[in-house]
């Protein structure tokens, strides 16, 4: 079993929700990816069993939406908007730069395995452009200065984390989710 | 500029039920049972002339009233917070900042409709103002806005937020009931409409956030007070998401009918650099045509950017200075809405691929004589022939922006390069 | 088809000018098709739901601003349709054009190539050049630039993703008419890919129908492929051979070989879809196996003779007996897949010429173990129940039936009953079967107590007061024919809560057009006549009528060879007719049933047994039985296939025909008679069983007098004159749960039957099949695995009183409890030794160490 208790509970409490259990598909891949961090057919099957529907239709739905991984990434997915918003503002020269700085090409994973960097569509972040996500937190109205601070933060926050307990869990945030001044 | 939606929008408390109530929440619902019968409510809205701010601008109340009343199916509300179209980032902030007011507005259409379901489609990545919207449905339901009997009206409502997975079609109402269903987001065939097969086959009404934010202010103030604002079709306020080469991007709440070059001058300060002068604007989200400089002073409402060529679209207003090539735009755009694009029918499927093909080779340096016009035709066979609007959101800035920079297509394949390079600094 | 005779509103419109009139309902495709209009399409199918997807069959509506869907557009009064206008005729280009952008265009290899419809809409309504510049080719990934190449997604699906047209024809089949979830549209986009889900392959029943309604060569069978270009072939008309649904296929030949069968739609029975035994089961025909010399046994060893030797040996053989001992000494079993008119001969032969009314064609799994079928058994089977009717139910009760296997025609009506008639679906079997996702209560009851179930649900039935058409009187006094003899008693019997039956006896009761169907669980209990008569009961109580109450029938021609009077005793209209047919007198004396014959070889008083077309040395239950009596038997005479475990122990071997090289007829379960022909002739030294059946009746009789010619039409005659029972409405039965055989020591109740892609013993010579399931194996449910520490894959030893074997365990979802079950479709196993009278079928498991 990859899913824990903890996600499986999650995922029948949403179920119990809807008129129909087919509709907690999205809902369960969503808190699969919560605790995993990508999505695989493993995944899918316990998924299947849980809600009651069949595996294809799960293996389906999770290769249509873009936005969980479907294969392992470093502990941080820097997730660029590169669409028209974001690109006047400088996005892809934004991508420019954190390649160089990572030293990975678009798509790849940093030998640390602690960074994976890709580009994404419009995220809705477009009067704070350029911005990028990492787990469930924009981080917006970028310059070179808040991305060298963004990632040197990331590199301290996961040697801590390393050092406490290996967890996977995002960033806390409860007053705003999206990061103006990092 | 009177703030309607965005009254307590920087109220840092106004998330907060306790705030909402403080600032007069919840008092157009207690409003609605005491006084109105369901079908008076949606007369009302009728009567108040809102129109939907996902994008078609079609009149809400009329929405409603498509619902069958006899039919022994449950009925469904989906609001849709699937905001997706590129320049859009307003219902976000309605979301975060001020959950309560878009619930209010759910309520009031649940109880016109007769639904006793509720559901709000939030984009996925949206993660935190799906908190904060989960949050305000259980403080609502503590509070006795939700669940049952409300405010001792007999009416029951249960509110489910349902997150999305990344797919900018699920803001397209048939996707984002096949989304909601457990399905791949593949839009359906009109008709049935939504309104009598929608959700689960039953009657739905699917409203945008905005649309649903918009009802309690129109319950508190009456229609004539909601009328004295914007114009005579199109009545109102709405926020417009400002973005792209002005100096001061953000989301503005205005009266429609105001000036474009209110929002951009005034409201935005201008462009971002004053040394690059202005060169297109998309006035309505990336779906929608281009509108040329000249064209700054056309008001913001339905009808006149409609007569100016283009659509007020989800009120994304994307400001493009003269620093950006042309094709490189529709490179950026092209490329987005293959991405998107569901797949279920041909011409959306394999017509964006194509143009996508095309447009990235023209902007490689690779374009052959001849691709403009195969654009253009490619275009042609894929307007108006879709299941779903993807495939003219698609077309329509490609054709406009070479209806308006053909040149720069033109010197693009002549010469193998831009005739602007696009280096916008970071 | 409803039948209840309502009229359909008539909508009156035009179409390219032309005014039409058409029932309320039609869409604007189906209504041009009708005045000769043709429409392009791809995604469009009679038999699933619209979903307008592939845009080609776009039309010009006057009011309606954009181009319309004609295929999702419904005929409105005074609609005005035009198909061909400069807008639509672009429009239809354009979408070609998308089509065709990255089709590889490798039509001269592509084997859908002659019946491909983009071949078709491109000659009729596309542009001979392309503006397409780009590779042709599909990308699946756009970052890794992976592209699609053909991939086998199934034991027998190939898939060609760039010449997909994406119309989803075969994933909606696949979910929406069968119910089955292995196969799915996966990314999106110009990314969608058709493929099995990950780490699965497209294997189900009805999978080869995807590749069959694949408007392109995206889909293709293994089977077909690359063999021979389709209108290099000949086709012949033809029926399944092996289940008794009767599914209309097309057999495609040359002078060489089968090449396939595909789909001949008939609405009345298949609706147009085939299970994979319909559609690859004819490669037995094909097989280099086949016997093609007869043989005839001397000094105990089988040698090849010519076929005069053999005719004259039997003849002379059979004479002899005769002469000596008497016609009763003389029996013939035929095989329920013979053609009417092979039985209408071996009938001949038996009672005409032989003068012995020891036949019988009950010799399959199915076999009578329990004596002559009752008389409540006879009226189910017999009851005119119409495959199609079943769409039109709002209740079925499917009692003692693995649907699927048993009757993948009627399977897939159930579930379209369910899909178009929201109808309650009810099953009751010993174990779960595929139909439970439709089921509104899937009701499993403990093994061998099938019977208390139906008492419970009688008695639930007379305590709710929920009966038809009689008196409480009435009501009590047929309580008082029921043992257990109350519902709490009955229900702790076959193990379901009293609750449950009686939700399902209110069910029942309120149903408008309820059906209730038994079938192979049914057929092959011992306890089968109780069984008969307490559904017999049920019909009565709910007054349903005697179309939707039956008792299916087994084997392709099971039902002919029943109407023909393949059975000892014969109905005296039935004798009457026979005689005067064949212008003799019947004989008199008794004749022997299947397991009465068997009995008479065994004690001698049976000495020589004609096997046609039958292999009850594997098939028959009671194995040691079985081959006890064929060892005692003093001549043997099997014409088969091949060679098979009783053709073995035989005489003299007699090479047959298969059905495909003589024409013929079947009768369906329905009491269809359906005609097929002749594809290709049997290769030399192979002869069709009416031939072989008159040589031995000329050679026995010289005096006998054939008009072969007259045959088909005699062999009709008969079959019409059987009179079908109507169902008593007063009439009531006894019925009595029976004592389970005492199997201390053999705790776990063993299922024998079809595996799923097999059908009795010829299927296992169909390659096609052997690649869904080759060999033995026993499977059984997750729970008992668990209990006894087995993995899938595991060898392990079973034994009952009678015998033992060692199979590889399969491990199944379906399963629930101590029920396990073997396949009999395989000669490596006589899984038969395990099944006697007195074990009844319990068995013991043990793991064996190694593997």
């Amino acid at each position: 079993m990859i899913l824990t208790t903890t996600t499986i509970d999650k995922i029948k409490t949403r179920m119990a929700r809807y008129p129909s259990h087919r509709s907690a598909i999205l809902p369960a891949l969503t808190e699969a990816y919560r605790q995993v961090g990508n999505l695989n057919p493993a995944i899918y099957k316990e998924i299947a069993k849980i809600i009651r529907v069949p595996y294809v239709e799960v293996a389906e739905a999770a290769s249509f939406y873009t936005m969980f991984p479907k294969n392992e990434t470093g502990r941080y997915l820097l997730q660029v908007c590169h669409n028209i918003s974001c690109s006047l503002r400088g996005a892809d020269n934004m991508l420019l730069y954190i390649q160089e700085k990572l030293g990975i090409k678009l798509g790849e994973t940093t030998k640390d395995n602690l960074f994976t960097l890709i580009s994404v569509e419009c995220l809705g972040g477009c009067s704070a452009a350029p911005m990028l996500q990492i787990d469930d937190t924009y981080y917006e109205n970028l310059t070179r200065e808040k991305i060298d601070s963004l990632i040197a933060d990331l590199r301290t926050n996961a040697a801590h984390k390393n050092q406490e307990a290996p967890s996977t869990a995002t960033p806390d945030s409860d007053s705003t989710d999206s990061k103006d001044d990092v | 500029m009177e703030q309607v939606l965005f009254k307590y929008i920087d109220d840092p408390e106004q998330h907060k039920i306790e705030r909402y109530i403080e600032n007069g929440g919840y008092q157009a619902l207690a409003k609605v049972f005491k006084d109105y019968k369901p079908n008076e409510v949606i007369d009302l809205v009728k009567s108040s002339g809102l129109r939907g701010r996902g994008g078609a601008g079609f009149p809400a109340g009329l929405k409603w009233s498509f619902v069958p009343k006899n039919s022994p199916k449950p009925k469904y509300l989906c609001c849709n917070a699937d905001e997706s179209e590129p320049g859009t980032c307003k219902d976000r902030v309605l979301m975060e900042r001020d959950p309560h007011m878009m619930l209010e507005g759910i309520i009031i259409c649940c109880y016109a409709i007769n639904a006793h379901h509720a559901f709000v489609y939030i984009r996925g990545e949206f993660v935190f103002p799906a908190k904060r919207v989960e949050e305000a449905v259980e403080a609502a339901y503590a509070k006795g806005y939700l669940g049952k009997n409300i405010m001792g009206s007999g009416f029951d409502l249960d509110i489910i937020v349902h997150t999305g997975g990344g797919a900018y079609i699920c803001g397209e109402e048939t996707a984002l009931l096949s989304s909601l269903e457990g399905d791949r987001g593949l839009s359906r065939i009109r008709p049935p409409f939504p309104a009598i097969s929608g959700l689960y086959d039953s009657p739905t009404v699917i409203n945008n956030v905005e649309t649903l934010a918009s009802l309690p202010s129109i319950f508190n103030n009456g229609v004539d007070w909601y009328r004295s604002h914007g114009t005579e079709k199109s009545p109102g306020t709405k926020v417009f998401s400002l973005s792209g080469n002005v100096k001061k991007p953000g989301n503005y709440e205005i009266e429609l009918g105001t000036p474009l070059s209110y929002v951009i001058n005034d409201l935005g300060g201008g462009m971002e650099d004053e040394q690059y002068k202005l060169k297109a604007i998309i006035p309505g989200g990336s779906s929608t045509p281009l509108l040329m400089p000249d064209q700054i002073d056309t008001p913001l409402d339905y009808e006149s950017i409609a007569e100016a060529g283009s659509m007020l679209g989800s009120g994304a207003i994307i400001v493009i200075d003269e620093r950006a090539c042309m094709v490189w735009v529709a490179m950026k755009l092209i490329n987005f809405y293959q991405h998107e694009s569901c797949g279920k029918c041909t011409p959306c499927r394999e017509g964006t691929a194509w143009l996508k093909q095309i447009i990235n080779r023209i902007e490689r340096g690779e374009g052959q004589n001849g691709d403009i016009d195969l654009i253009i035709d490619v275009c042609g066979n894929i307007m108006g022939r879709t299941i779903c609007p993807l495939g003219d959101a698609a077309v329509m800035p490609t054709e406009s922006i070479i209806k308006h920079f053909r040149h720069e297509f033109e010197y693009h394949i002549e010469h193998k390069k831009c005739q602007v390079k696009t280096d916008y600094p970071f | 088809m409803s039948g209840n005779g309502n009229e359909k509103e008539q909508i009156t419109l035009t179409i390219d000018g032309q005014e039409l009139t058409v029932d309320k309902g039609t869409n604007v495709l189906e209504a041009a098709a009708q005045i000769g209009i043709e429409i392009p399409y791809f995604c469009w199918h009679p038999k699933l739901d619209s979903v307008g997807a592939c845009r080609m069959c776009l039309v010009d509506v006057e009011k309606i601003p954009k181009p319309a869907v004609s295929c999702a557009t419904e005929v409105m009064p005074g609609m005005v349709v035009k198909t061909a206008t400069d807008e639509i005729i672009k429009a239809r280009r354009g979408v070609l054009e998308f089509i065709l952008l990255n089709h590889p265009l490798d039509c001269p290899t592509c084997d859908k190539g002659g019946e491909c419809d983009l071949q078709d809409n491109v000659f009729n309504f596309g542009i001979d050049k392309s503006r397409q510049t780009f590779t042709r080719k599909r990308v699946i990934d756009t970052q890794t630039k992976t592209t699609f190449d053909d991939k086998r997604i199934g034991p027998e699906v190939w898939r060609n993703m760039n010449r997909c047209v994406t119309c989803f024809k075969c994933t909606r089949f696949n979910k929406e008419i069968a119910g089955e979830w292995d196969l799915g549209a996966f990314q999106r986009g110009s990314s969608t890919v058709i493929d099995a889900p990950p780490g699965e392959q497209i294997d189900n029943l009805y999978s080869g129908n995807v590749v069959e309604i694949c408007p392109v060569g995206a889909l293709t069978n293994n089977d077909w492929r690359y063999k021979i270009r389709n209108w290099k072939a000949t086709k012949a008309d033809s029926i399944c051979s092996h289940d008794a649904d009767g599914q209309n296929i097309t057999l495609w030949y040359d002078h060489r070989q089968l090449f396939r069968a595909t789909s001949r739609p008939n609405d009345a029975i298949d609706d147009g879809w085939i299970c994979n035994i319909a559609r690859y089961g004819y490669q037995y025909i094909n097989s280099p196996d086949r016997l093609t010399k007869p043989l005839i046994k001397k000094g105990g060893t089988q040698v090849e003779a010519t076929w005069p030797e053999a005719i004259e040996l039997i003849a002379k053989k059979f004479s002899k007996i005769k002469g000596d001992k008497g016609s009763v000494c003389i029996a013939g079993l035929l095989g329920g897949n013979q053609s009417n008119e092979t039985a209408y001969l071996f009938n001949q032969l038996f009672r005409s010429v032989l003068h012995s009314n020891s036949v019988d064609y009950r010799l399959e799994y199915t076999g009578l173990t329990d004596g002559e079928h009752s008389e409540a058994y006879n009226c189910l089977y017999d009851a005119p129940f119409q495959i199609s009717s079943l769409e039109t139910a709002d209740c079925v009760l499917i009692y003692g039936s693995n649907l699927i296997k048993d009757h993948p025609a009627v399977n897939l009506r159930l579930r379209k009953a369910y899909r178009k008639n929201d109808a309650k679906v009810y099953t009751a079997n010993p174990v779960e079967t595929k139909s439970g996702d439709i089921s509104t209560d899937e009701l499993i009851y403990n093994p061998d107590c099938g019977t208390a179930f139906l008492v419970a649900l009688t008695h639930a039935l007379i305590d709710g007061k929920l009966y038809k058409n009689i008196d409480e009187a009435k009501a009590a006094e047929i309580k008082s024919l029921l043992e257990p003899s109350n519902l709490n008693e009955a229900a702790t019997r076959c193990g379901i809560e009293v609750d449950r039956i009686n939700y399902l006896a209110s069910d029942l009761a309120g149903a408008k057009n309820l059906f209730i169907l038994g079938g192979d669980y049914l057929r092959a209990s011992s306890d089968r006549s109780r069984q008969a008569n307490a559904l017999y009961n049920l019909a009565n109580l709910l007054d349903i009528p005697d179309s939707n109450s039956a008792i299916l029938a087994s084997q392709a021609n099971s039902k002919g060879a029943r109407f023909l009077g393949l059975s000892p005793q014969l109905p005296a209209k039935l004798a009457k007719t026979l005689a005067d047919k064949w212008g003799t007198t019947l004989p008199e004396s008794t004749g022997c049933n299947t397991s009465e014959i068997l009995k008479g070889a065994l004690e001698e008083e049976i000495d020589a047994v004609f096997v046609m077309g039958a292999n009850p040395g594997m098939r028959y239950p009671d194995g040691p039985f079985v081959d006890a009596a064929l060892d005692k038997l003093d001549f043997l005479v099997v014409a088969d296939l091949f060679e098979t475990a009783t053709s073995l122990k035989a005489d003299v071997v007699l090479p047959l025909a298969g059905w495909s090289e003589a024409d013929g007829s079947y009768v369906n379960l329905s009491g269809m008679y359906q005609k097929f022909s002749r594809a290709l002739k049997p290769k030399a030294g192979i002869k069709a069983g009416t031939e072989i059946l008159q040589l031995l009746m000329t050679a026995i009789d010289p005096q006998l007098k054939f008009d072969l010619s007259s045959l088909s039409q005699n062999t009709r005659d008969v079959i019409d004159s059987w009179a079908i029972p109507q169902r008593d409405k007063e009439k009531f039965f006894p019925v009595k749960q029976a004592h389970i055989v005492d199997h201390e020591a053999f705790p776990y109740r063993l299922l024998i039957g079809n595996d799923l892609h097999h059908y009795g013993y010829l299927t296992e010579h169909c390659p096609s099949l052997m690649k869904f399931a080759s060999e033995p194996y026993v499977e059984l449910s997750t729970q008992l695995a668990e209990k006894l520490g087995i993995d899938d894959g595991d060898l392990l030893r079973i034994e009952s009183t009678s015998g033992k074997l060692v199979l590889k365990s399969k491990i199944s979802e379906f399963f629930e409890g101590d029920v396990i079950f073997i396949p009999n479709n395989f000669s490596a196993v006589d899984v038969n030794c395990l099944v006697s009278k007195e074990t009844g079928g319990w068995v013991k498991i043990e793991k064996l160490d190694d593997k």
